[in-house]
């Protein structure tokens, strides 16, 4: 115990005594496990704990009944006449826009009057209830509190491309109907709902309760009931595969966050590296006083571990914080790319404490090794040494480069393999070499560039400049941290930066090709939310007719499930679109070919991430239920596609009206004569089509929207690069205090040489500048090599899409040199601090 | 005329709230080429005095005047500018700077001032300490005796009026303390220099030309030097 109490007053009081290089520390660490935390926090709300509105009303219901398209509700009867006690809950289900608020909530169809189950839910003592008599069951809604706060008011729905008038007949209140939140949906009996949603004689689906009493393998008696093509899945099974395929969304985002820490290890071995540095005499002392080697590393790392102890209940607190702007960023990503979620709540678990805890400081007292292991080796002789030196610096410089190339070719090696399901797990070991192999080399690269700017820097800089650039190569053993620290920050800032650049650029170009169409109409609302809403197809044929009108690509889209994974079933006009668009193809042969045999048979395209997904190929042939069978359909070719993560199958329009004769249209494309005005016809299809909902889109409009939510959807990589960078620049703000502290005498020496403060105040940014600019230099070649990683790799194996490499020269120059100023501001204060110090004191120091 | 002359000076510190006087009511001039040795106990003052005749501090009371400018008159700017042209600065530890060669280290002071072509300057008065050849020494590879003469080469490298030398030779062996004083007499013979030396050794205070005692802050003896002081007893 007093062993510990001398190891406080050497190394815990120095600690106290130098708070804002603590309290920097602390708080790089801090925001390094705030970012993870807040990831993990949030990843959780917005997709883990993630149910889609669809899946709202499920209940406790054992298993569901769906088919792509919906199914005759006919098959009902076949259900209930099963000789079993099995209890049957149908449905239709679609979405309605709110006049009133502009809010789109899901609408359910029940079967108010002869569904037992829903008696059986409110029997479970939950609180909503359908009183439905003397109501007109045609005009009467249950409505969620958010979306009606009392009865009898009347509600205005935009459901498809109709505005319709509802009574509230009820409002469904707190947790609601079968233990579901039911704040923002709708409840109509099922015969209204379906005339509202255009589904008449139709089911989405029949949620299916099994008896308590008699057990059968539910599954296969219910499938032999049912006609081929209809799907029988427990319940939850569509969550689940959300789940699955927002994982690569997920993992991406949680190494991201990662990011933040690495950069946070750097500062903590920093900081233990200097603190080893400053109390050589001391570890001498201790060492001839009788103290272990152990005990010298045991002392070290508790320190590092109370740094990062620190750092994780202030991180803790700050990431909660956090987290509920990353659910807001990261829902909509979800929302825009994937499907429609429900944000759930944020739930502090014990096993996230201990992930926090075991981010920040076991981090800590990693980084914190290599400079205790230096400390444990301190000789007791050296108790005697005079001055400071610095940490083992030019030691091993060659031999770490060596190393450093070592692990940027086994880097290159581990970016060749495939993904481990559908993680990237080598494309991310191959970013972690090529940091670590950055790290290893920066030594090399601050000593050999510095080295040769010298003279540079005095040219430009006079001699503050040539004064800075020798002491960062003088004190390499930190200068080479900082610039590792800060160049990886940058490295991420560069790489993501190339990454989203060409993938916008990517996406440009494509919408070049392929949006040529003059006009885009789809039911009005929130696409990303109601996905599937659909017009009259009669619009299509009025619009068609219109003389200014050359063509009309009627597109319907169905969601579908494939090998247990979310995808959209897309039927549109292939030869039109052959015609018209100008849709690319990465294998299969010419585009027009291709799309011109489309209509021939029963085949389909698909696009690149389902094909990668789902390993689909040119000649593979694949099969789907629709209209009460299983299809063959063989797959003609791939289209590069960026529209969504989960894949498209596209079938032709009439091929696939003969399995599923719904004529009703998701959206059109409209092309226009040569020389028509295309908003003039805008406005013309408005004035013909009173009552209906349309968003309607000129092709400038739609490609500005689609890159207004492209860039928004990359919000929140565009955040945690932020904190990378502030984590990395706040490092570095202690560091060049600790240097300026270290330095006090060379300072005072200066002073008494006939250094004004002025100069004092320009050596000291000069070198905060340069650290920058090394730290830029290096972080952007790094960031070129993890931007290939990106793109050709992770990108790839994540998520199918094939990216164009293209450097996005504006972007990059204006974080660059954002960067840059934020590690000249970082080297203010410690300027400020170095121009204000008493030199008479600081020379006689010793 | 003096090149440095203080005038009453009292200097008093705040420690833990109470003041604590440095020097009462100095008075020393010191002329062009003259030698001044200042000895007594460790915390007579002999650090403070030289401190204020370099302009690196205030007196509480008194005057400093430096060839002619008095430092209460002088803001910062002024004094950096004074320092640089006139004054030139030999520390116990030498204080070169460990990443600079022996001729950068020499070339600093010019350069600090703005001044460009230092390079031959610079050789010039490495030759003079005879360090020459050493001038692409890093400090580390020199010896203390090494490191202090190249310390006097920056000290007069700017041709500075006035000399402050704290305890040059109380890190030196025997052999080097020598060489170090015969340097610094030479500075003031040859380049007309006025030195103010603080020193223990009464041993180096006979190369000088007066000799200054000083005891809680306030000059006990004043003495001419020379041959017939070297035979007085001065301990």
């Amino acid at each position: 115990m007093s062993r510990w109490r001398v190891f406080y007053r050497l190394l815990g009081r120095p600690l106290l005594h130098d708070p804002v290089r603590t309290g920097l520390t602390v708080l790089a660490v801090a925001l390094g496990v705030a970012v993870v935390v807040a990831i993990d926090l949030a990843g959780e709300a917005s997709a883990g704990s993630f149910r889609s509105s669809m899946e709202t009303l499920t209940g406790q219901a054992d298993l569901e009944v769906t088919a792509v398209g919906g199914f005759d509700e006919r098959l009902l009867g076949d259900l209930v006449r099963l000789p079993h006690n099995l209890a049957f809950s149908p449905r239709v289900e679609g979405f309605a826009r709110v006049m009133e608020t502009g809010a789109t909530v899901p609408v359910f169809g029940l079967d108010l009057v002869g569904d037992a189950t829903l008696e059986r839910a409110q029997a479970g003592g939950a609180e909503s209830t359908f009183d439905f008599e003397g109501m007109d069951l045609e005009t009467a809604v249950w409505a969620g509190e958010a979306v009606a706060a009392e009865p009898g008011r009347t509600l205005r729905l935009q459901i498809n491309d109709r505005v319709l008038e509802y009574r509230v007949a009820g409002v469904l209140r707190g947790e609601g109907f079968q233990g579901v939140s039911v704040r923002d949906v709708v409840i109509l009996d099922i015969a209204a709902a379906q005339r509202a949603l255009g589904k008449l004689g139709r089911l989405d689906r029949v949620q299916v309760y099994e008896p308590e009493d008699e057990s059968a393998d539910w599954p296969a008696v219910l499938r032999a009931a049912l006609p081929e093509g209809a799907e029988v899945v427990p319940i939850g099974s569509a969550a689940e595969e959300n789940r699955k395929m927002l994982g690569a969304f997920r993992w991406n985002l949680r190494v991201l966050s990662y990011l933040s820490l690495i950069v946070g290890a750097f500062l903590i071995y920093n900081t233990i590296a200097v603190s080893v540095v400053r109390r050589r005499p001391e570890i001498g002392v201790l060492r001839a006083l009788g103290a272990t080697r152990g005990d010298v590393r045991l002392a070290f790392l508790a320190e590092a571990a109370v740094l990062g102890a620190a750092g994780t209940v202030v991180g803790l607190a700050l990431g909660r914080i956090l987290a509920n702007g990353a659910v807001e960023l990261m829902s909509l990503t979800v929302q825009t790319l994937y499907v429609t979620s429900a944000p759930g709540r944020i739930v502090i678990t014990p096993a996230r404490l201990l992930t926090a805890a075991v981010a920040g400081v076991g981090v800590a007292l990693l980084s914190a090794w290599l400079p205790a292991k230096e400390a444990a080796a301190v000789a007791p002789t050296e108790a005697m040494a005079r001055g400071r030196r610095d940490f083992e610096a030019g030691r091993g410089v060659g031999r770490r480069l060596a190393w450093g190339g070592l692990l940027a070719l086994l880097a290159a090696l581990a970016s060749l393999a495939p993904p481990v399901g559908s993680i990237p797990v080598f494309g991310y070991l191959a970013a972690v070499l090529l940091l670590a192999a950055s790290a290893l080399a920066a030594r090399w690269f601050v000593r050999t560039a510095s080295g040769l700017g010298t003279r540079l820097a005095f040219r430009l800089f006079g001699i503050e400049g040539f004064l800075g650039s020798r002491s960062v190569a003088a004190a390499l053993g930190r200068t080479a941290v900082l610039v590792g620290a800060l160049s990886t920050a940058t490295a991420m800032l560069v790489s993501i930066g190339v990454m989203v650049g060409s993938f916008r650029e990517t996406v440009l170009v494509w919408m070049d090709r392929q949006l040529r169409a003059d006009l885009f109409l789809r039911p009005a609302g929130d696409p990303a939310t109601d996905r599937y809403a659909t017009m009259d197809a009669a619009l299509a044929d009025a619009i068609e007719a219109l003389p200014e009108v050359a063509a009309v690509d009627r597109f319907r889209a169905y969601p579908i499930r494939y090998d247990g994974m979310p995808a959209n079933l897309g039927a549109g006009d292939a030869r039109l679109h052959g015609e018209r668009a100008g849709i690319r193809f990465l294998e299969g042969g010419d585009a027009r070919q291709i799309l011109s045999c489309l209509p021939t048979g029963p085949y389909v395209v698909v696009s690149e991430p389902f094909a990668r997904k789902h390993d689909v190929w040119t000649g593979d042939h694949i099969r789907l239920p629709l209209g009460g069978r299983e299809v063959d359909l063989e797959n003609l070719g791939v289209f590069y596609d960026y529209t969504s993560e989960r894949g498209a199958v596209i079938i032709d329009r009439k091929v696939l009206m003969q399995y599923l004769p719904d004529p009703a249209v998701s959206s059109l494309a409209v092309y226009l004569e040569p020389g028509a005005d295309a908003e003039a016809v805008r406005d013309e299809i408005v004035a013909r089509n009173p009552g209906r909902e349309l968003y309607i889109a000129t092709n400038g409009r739609l490609r500005t929207e689609a890159i207004a939510i492209f860039d928004r959807t990359f919000a929140i990589t565009w955040a945690l690069e932020a904190v990378a960078v502030t984590v990395a620049v706040l490092g570095m703000a202690g560091a060049l205090l600790a240097l300026v502290i270290d330095r006090k005498r060379e300072i005072a020496v200066l002073r008494f040489l006939g250094a004004s403060a002025g100069q004092i105040r320009k050596l000291i940014l000069t070198e905060s500048g340069l650290l920058g600019l090394l730290s830029i230099t290096l972080g952007t070649a790094l960031g070129t090599a993890l931007s290939l990683v990106l793109i050709y790799v992770i990108n790839k194996q994540s998520f199918g899409w094939t990216i164009q490499f293209h450097w996005p020269v504006g972007l990059l120059l204006a974080a660059l040199t954002g960067v840059y100023l934020a590690s000249v501001a970082a080297g203010l204060y410690p300027a400020r601090l170095a121009a204000r110090l008493n030199p008479i004191e600081a020379a006689h120091e010793e | 005329m003096a090149v440095v002359s203080i005038r009453e000076v009292v200097k008093e510190y705040r420690a833990q709230d109470a003041p604590v006087r440095a020097l009462d009511g100095v008075s020393l001039e010191v002329e062009a080429g003259e030698f001044v040795s200042l000895v007594g106990r460790s915390g007579c003052g002999k650090t403070t005095l030289l401190n204020l005749a370099g302009a690196m501090d205030f007196p509480t009371a008194g005057r400093v005047v430096i060839d002619g400018e008095d430092t209460a008159r002088l803001d910062d700017a002024a004094l950096t500018a004074l320092r640089r042209r006139k004054v030139g600065f030999v520390f116990q530890f030498f204080q070169l700077l460990p990443t600079l060669t022996a001729a950068e280290n020499v070339e600093l002071p010019l350069q600090l001032a703005g001044e460009s072509d230092v390079r031959a300057r610079a050789l010039e008065r490495l030759r003079l300490v005879e360090m020459e050849s050493y001038a692409d020494r890093f400090p580390h590879q020199l010896s203390g005796g090494q490191m202090q003469r190249v310390a006097i080469a920056r000290s007069i490298v700017h041709g500075p009026k006035l000399l402050l030398a704290d305890e040059p030779i109380g890190n030196l062996d025997s052999t080097s303390a020598e060489v170090v004083m015969q340097l610094l007499r030479r500075v003031a013979d040859e380049l007309g220099a006025a030195i103010l030396m603080a020193t223990h050794s009464l041993e180096a205070a006979k190369i000088t030309d007066t000799l200054v005692r000083l005891r809680d802050g306030r000059i006990e003896e004043r003495r001419r030097l020379g041959a017939a002081a070297e035979r007085v007893p001065l301990g």
